[in-house]
């Protein structure tokens, strides 16, 4: 029989390093696992009920796959605008060219999505290489970059508007397995239920994260942390900028290419402006904003929160648009009053428990 | 002609957004938003108050005015000093935010402002009346803004916080007041160019969005907060708008707005105006 005062203690010094973990900008492995952990039960944890609440009132498991496909492109952009500082607004581009490329390919040459998908995804890295080296050569900074790459994001648009064989503006509905010589399962990508969905998407959220987090945890994640902090510093410091500047923008496009595939296999039909509109961008870099910038947790905790708040919100007043007018106040807030994100919050909460334990310990040493 | 009309309206949609980027170097994505709420201010008072139209329109302009002088003081003078995208997220938030609103109180339904109005012969050309009210109010406003930039201390004071913040500051010039003036004048002529547009065509609470890409174009090809730059840019994409959708197949006609915009931001990004001189 363990004593409960000692097992407090230690389910308390376990829950403050856990929140230190998520909190800090540095991540760490711990942090890493619960957080896949966690969403790994998740499904099931839907139909437990407490005192007759439960998650599934709140959630469903379609809700989860949307999460956690925005997840993914949050976490793709991370890389590009929170680890390098290239902030870009113009990421629908290769989350749009990741969508249409299975689907294009599967319907057209019977090509297989998963095929598909690396194709789509190498693609969407070539297109960031043409923008990358356009832009980094003549040297667009700031605001200009952000104007640069919706330009570029804007013109896939409206090409795709135009071109008849992909169905035009109206786009086209996505074939069944049948049109690429399979059937409904893991080899086709398609699946007659949700949750086998939540289960590939959360996979390639765990490859797309674990990349993210090994570039960040490198020596790489060091000269992008220094380009990020001070460009002319970093080049002073013999960091070859442009060629670092083009790979994390490059591997960042492919890893958002991965989250359209998800979006493209998932959802029933695809047309040109649900995934390269303006908007696209935002739903991309919202997660990862609200979440925490440059952390490896934020993208995922803040799809989360979105996700939730926006739920909690529809729930209790059925309004139209109510999610976005949602997202715009919680855009707001986050930015104005903890610009770390809500990963940040955890840190206040470890920092709280720190607090606890030295005011603890001073007390007990004064009793002595 | 038309692509003077729809470059002379292109430019007065870009204009206040030329404004707040020359003086305060804010890429103000809320300009669609303000853009959209101009529209539905006329279309409020026009279709549920039954008054005419026209009034619309110095009641848009007046509201935002204040509404973006409001904004600015409460949410983009604490991140002013800040990385320079909290500023540039401060206004994506205001622009899904208006839009979202404005479609709950309105909804999607696009609308049709029925003003009545005919066409009359220009120079040999029928140009409809509401076209050309338009275009009349837009040249008086544009004539109106210059003058208040170069002729009046305001404008001084404001042209002077485009050149240097911290010069100006130093001279005596109230800077944050500054940016509460010229954050309304730019909201206020978003409100007077969308109150306009719905003169001119239908529209939705998207169309914001639209129209907030384009003067994005023209104002970065003319030339940042350049006011002749601003008209210049509009012209360039009005008669790239007409004479690509002649030329080229379907709506290719915005690649080529797009390639342009492209290869100005690569090649000269001050724009063709711009200079050192500013607003």
């Amino acid at each position: 029989m363990p004593d409960p005062a000692g097992l407090t203690a230690r389910l308390r010094s376990l829950l403050a390093r856990l929140t230190a973990s998520w909190g800090s900008r540095e991540s760490s492995v711990p942090a890493l696992v619960a957080t896949l952990g966690l969403l790994a039960v998740l499904p099931v944890a839907l139909d437990v009920s407490v005192l007759g609440l439960s998650l599934g009132g709140l959630l469903s498991v379609h809700l989860l796959v949307v999460t956690l496909i925005w997840a993914i492109a949050a976490q793709g952009w991370n890389l590009a605008a929170g680890l390098t500082g290239e902030f870009s607004f113009g990421h629908a581009a290769f989350f749009g060219l990741g969508a249409y490329a299975p689907l294009v390919l599967a319907r057209e040459f019977a090509v297989n999505p998963w095929l598909g998908t690396v194709i789509g995804a190498v693609l969407a890295a070539g297109y960031a290489l043409v923008v990358g080296v356009l832009s980094f050569r003549y040297n667009v900074r700031g605001s200009y970059f952000a104007l640069i790459t919706l330009a570029f994001a804007e013109l896939l648009l409206h090409v795709f508007v135009n071109v008849e064989r992909f169905g035009a503006a109206s786009g086209f509905v996505k074939p069944l397995p049948g049109a690429y010589g399979t059937d409904f399962g893991l080899a086709a990508f398609q699946f007659r239920e949700t949750l086998p969905y939540y289960y590939v998407t959360l996979g390639f959220l765990g490859v797309v994260t674990l990349v993210v987090f090994a570039i960040k945890r490198a020596r790489l994640g060091l000269y992008l942390a220094a380009i990020r902090d001070n460009e002319d510093g970093a080049t002073a410091s013999g960091i070859p900028l442009v060629r670092y500047k083009l790979f994390a923008f490059a591997v960042s496009a492919f890893l958002t290419a991965l989250a359209g595939a998800c979006w493209a296999m998932y959802f029933t039909s695809i047309r040109p402006r649900v995934v390269f509109g303006v908007l696209v961008n935002l739903d991309i870099l919202l997660p990862a904003v609200i979440g925490g910038l440059g952390t490896v947790v934020g993208p995922i905790a803040g799809s989360f929160v979105l996700t939730v708040v926006s739920e909690l919100a529809r729930q209790s007043v059925d309004l139209p648009r109510l999610q976005t007018v949602v997202y715009g106040i919680l855009l707001l807030v986050v930015v104005l009053k903890s610009p770390g994100g809500v990963v940040s919050l955890f840190g206040r909460v470890s920092d709280w428990f720190e607090e606890r334990r030295t005011y603890a310990e001073s007390r007990s040493v004064s009793d002595d | 002609m038309l692509g003077l009309l729809l470059g002379g309206i292109y430019a007065f949609v870009a204009l206040g957004l030329a404004v707040i980027f020359g003086v305060m170097d804010v890429i103000n994505v809320a300009h669609g938003g303000f853009v959209v709420v101009g529209m539905y201010t006329v279309w409020f008072v026009a279709d549920s108050l039954g008054y005419p139209p026209y009034l619309g329109i110095p009641l848009a302009a007046a509201g935002l005015f204040a509404g973006g002088a409001l904004i600015q003081r409460t949410t983009i003078a604490p991140v002013m000093e800040g990385p320079e995208e909290n500023k540039f997220l401060v206004t994506v938030a205001f622009l899904v935010l208006l839009v979202a609103l404005v479609e709950m109180q309105f909804s999607a339904t696009p609308r049709q402002l029925d003003v009545g109005l005919g066409s009359t012969a220009v120079g040999g050309v029928y140009v409809l009346e509401g076209q050309l009210f338009a275009l009349t109010v837009a040249a008086v406003t544009f004539a109106a803004v210059w003058v208040l930039l170069h002729r009046t201390d305001v404008g001084r004071a404001i042209r002077g916080t485009a050149d240097n913040r911290l010069g100006a500051a130093y001279a005596g010039v109230d800077v944050r007041r500054v940016d509460y003036i010229t954050f309304g004048l730019g909201a206020a002529l978003a409100g007077l160019a969308g109150g306009l547009i719905t003169f001119i065509q239908p529209f939705d609470p998207y169309l914001g969005n639209e129209y907030l890409t384009i003067a994005f174009v023209v104002v970065v090809l003319g030339g940042l907060g350049s006011i002749p730059g601003t008209l210049l840019g509009g012209l360039i994409v009005g008669m790239l708008h007409v004479f690509g959708s002649f030329y080229l197949p379907g709506t290719y006609y915005n690649v080529l707005i797009m390639l342009v915009f492209i290869v100005v931001l690569l090649v000269k990004p001050t724009g063709l105006l711009g200079s050192e001189h500013r607003a």
